[in-house]
């Protein structure tokens, strides 16, 4: 189908990915050829109804889970033939994420849980403070960053959730309805200010939602539906 | 600091939070543990050392002892040893042997030490044990009994009692007049050692010289060191010189029997204090195991941070380490301290449990003994640390199994 199209290089590209669960005594096929291509600095969006396997594909993605079948690639290399361990250790560079529930570490303050991703890759300098000050800065937060997740709304956590994905410069932003838990207005302001960043860091993005008017905003509009992807 | 320390001591202590409860419960736990061990080790240290003191005070830090007797060229050889002697500060010959003592036809047998008088005094400090009398006024014809020899028989300084010594008894034999030696009481000691003061006598070397018919013979020679020098070294040096049949021992080894049985009583507490620190041990891996359960999410975030799954099972093995070192370091001052009061924290107790009579009996223990050996706190710190690090291991375990993708899939 169209949706493997890349306009110029594709940072991320899935070809033929097939995942069932067992259910039961039977097996729940929920994706069963997916095929998705990404160009650098582009934002899509993928659309589809609950259960139709959007959270897994994106997982898939992010070489978190592996697919039955199908081909993986970041960038130029071949995803599917890594291990799962090997992929973790890639994944801190190559992209970040972005979940419905934030999943901020209630123990560390707003600027500490955007730093965590450089600690990961290795030391903390001043260079990597002073980029996640200025991405607390760029999401609005710059005088929160002392506070707790527990201090912050929805809409505040969701925006350090998005400062702590870009940390690292990562090619891809993978965003699993990342306004689901926030109210619309909120929602609208987080999605503007998920794709303006994006943006201006040369992210790409896969934004996964159920609102229409979000999907609206990004360059190509997806649908899954029956375990493919197709064009909405 | 590599992530998952880092991340291990913000979970311990968060910023700009109080400390959260299962961190302080974790780590009051090990330190119970760890200062009970501490002034429990403490105090058997300090019995053990009031017992090395009393023992140097009544036999000097060295003991030369020959097999059988040693005859007049003999003891001159020996003489001549200790004399050439670096370490030695003075010596004194002994003979020892056991009697029958009899005060008012009730008979008690106890250990007689004979020794000259002027030469013992330069070797250990007796006369600060006396409770009555006086060393000066010990003849050839006085003894001086421990105390818990003289009240069971209801003996008095100023008594008169009669030795009867086995050479008394061989004449016996042989249908010779059997005739005691009646011997006045010139003093009563009290070492405060069990055995030492249950049935002991004092009494120059002529008399008991005499009571076993020894002529010139002696025993041994108590031997006092000088200040700051090893008695083991002493001891090997002075085997080099000795005469045959003769040979120096450090107060360790001529009190072996008994040593080894405090040594034994010591380590069998030490094996049984740790198990406190073991059930410690086991909190510290229930609360953790409870934090991995309800971590699972952020654990499953991390992973989809590219975090590895042996760098989360470090984060919480690092959990656990940190709580023995704040509960170690915790533990050794509330030790130190309760030991440091423990004179006041006795006396306290005294009075809580008891009426003022009562205290004032107590007061004689309330003057706990305690000495801290470097060996038992370096033991205590190792064992703390290390059983609260393999504590965090099964959590540790736990949380490296997680699959990403389910942890973030739970709810
Ligand atoms: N580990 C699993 N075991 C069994 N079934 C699973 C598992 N994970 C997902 N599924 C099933 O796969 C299907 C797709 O799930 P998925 O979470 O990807 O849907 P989704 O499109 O993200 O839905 P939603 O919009 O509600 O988030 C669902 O029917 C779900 O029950
Ligand atoms: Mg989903």
């Amino acid at each position: 189908m169209s949706a493997l199209q890349p306009s110029s290089f594709s940072v991320l590209r899935a070809r033929g990915i097939a995942k069932t669960y067992p259910s039961g005594d039977r097996t729940l096929a929920v994706l069963t050829g997916v095929d998705f291509a990404l160009a650098a600095g582009e934002t899509v969006s993928v659309r589809g109804e609950s259960g139709s396997g959007k959270s897994t594909l994106l997982n898939i993605l992010a070489g978190l889970d592996r697919p039955d079948r199908g081909e993986l690639f970041w960038g130029t290399e071949a995803a599917h033939d890594l291990s799962l361990g090997e992929l973790t250790a890639r994944r801190s560079r190559f992209l970040g994420m972005v979940f419905q529930s934030y999943y901020l570490i209630p123990e560390l303050d707003a600027f500490a849980n955007v730093l965590l991703g450089a600690r990961m890759l290795g030391g903390v300098g001043a260079a990597e403070r002073a980029r996640a000050t200025a991405l607390l800065r760029r999401v609005g937060l710059a005088e929160r960053g002392h506070h707790l997740p527990a201090q912050l709304s929805g809409g505040e956590r969701q925006r350090v959730a998005v400062a702590r994905a870009l940390m690292n410069r990562p090619a891809v932003i993978l965003a699993d309805e990342p306004t689901g838990n926030l109210d619309e207005r909120t929602g609208d302001e987080v999605i503007g200010l998920l794709l303006e960043v994006c943006a201006e860091e040369k992210a790409a993005l896969v934004l996964v939602t159920h609102n229409p008017a979000h999907a609206k905003k990004t360059s190509r509009q997806l649908v899954l539906k029956n375990g493919q992807m197709g064009y909405g | 600091m590599p992530w998952p320390i880092y991340l291990a001591f913000k979970q311990l202590f968060p910023s700009g939070r109080r400390v959260p409860f299962f961190t302080l419960i974790s780590v009051l736990g090990v330190a119970l543990g760890v200062a009970l061990m501490l002034v429990t080790m403490s105090v058997m240290g300090g019995f053990g050392h009031q017992i090395k003191k009393m023992i140097i005070d009544t036999q000097g830090e060295v003991q030369v002892r020959a097999r059988v007797l040693l005859d007049q060229p003999a003891a001159a050889t020996v003489e001549k040893a200790l004399a050439a002697s670096p370490a030695v500060e003075a010596y004194a010959p002994y003979a020892t042997g056991m009697v029958m003592l009899e005060y008012q036809s009730r008979p008690a047998f106890p250990a007689v030490q004979g020794f000259n008088y002027e030469q013992m005094k330069k070797v250990v400090p007796l006369g600060q044990y006396l409770t009555a009398g006086s060393l000066d006024n010990l003849d050839d014809d006085s003894v001086i009994l421990s105390s818990v020899l003289a009240s069971t028989l209801g003996v008095r300084m100023g008594d008169t009692v009669s030795l009867y010594s086995p050479l008394a008894l061989e004449r016996a034999k042989r249908n010779e007049l059997l005739l005691p030696r009646e011997v006045l009481v010139a003093g009563i000691f009290h070492v405060g050692h069990q055995q030492l003061d249950s049935s002991t006598v004092l009494c120059s070397l002529r008399l008991m010289q005499d009571l076993y018919g020894l002529e010139q013979r002696v025993h041994g020679y108590n031997v006092r060191l000088k200040p700051g020098a090893d008695e083991h070294a002493a001891a090997a040096a002075l085997n080099q010189n000795l005469p045959a049949g003769t040979r120096a021992l450090t107060w360790f080894e001529a009190n072996a029997d008994f040593q080894a049985v405090l040594s034994f009583e010591r380590n069998m507490i030490f094996f049984l204090l740790t198990f406190i620190i073991v059930v410690a041990a086991f909190s510290i891996t229930s609360s953790l195991l409870v934090t991995v359960v309800r971590k699972t999410r952020e654990i499953g975030l991390l992973g989809a941070m590219g975090g590895r799954a042996r760098h989360v099972a470090a984060c919480f093995c690092v959990q656990g380490l940190f709580i023995g070192l704040a509960g170690t370091a915790l533990g050794l001052a509330l030790g130190f301290a309760l030991l440091h009061f423990r004179d006041d924290l006795v006396g306290f107790i005294a009075r809580m449990t008891m009426g003022r009579e009562a205290f004032v009996k107590f007061y004689q223990f309330s003057a706990l003994p305690a000495h801290t050996a470097p060996k038992d706190v370096a033991l205590i710190i190792i064992f703390s640390v290390l059983a609260s690090t393999i504590a965090g291991l099964i959590p540790a375990w736990r949380a490296a199994r997680l699959q990403p993708v389910e942890a973030l899939r739970s709810e």
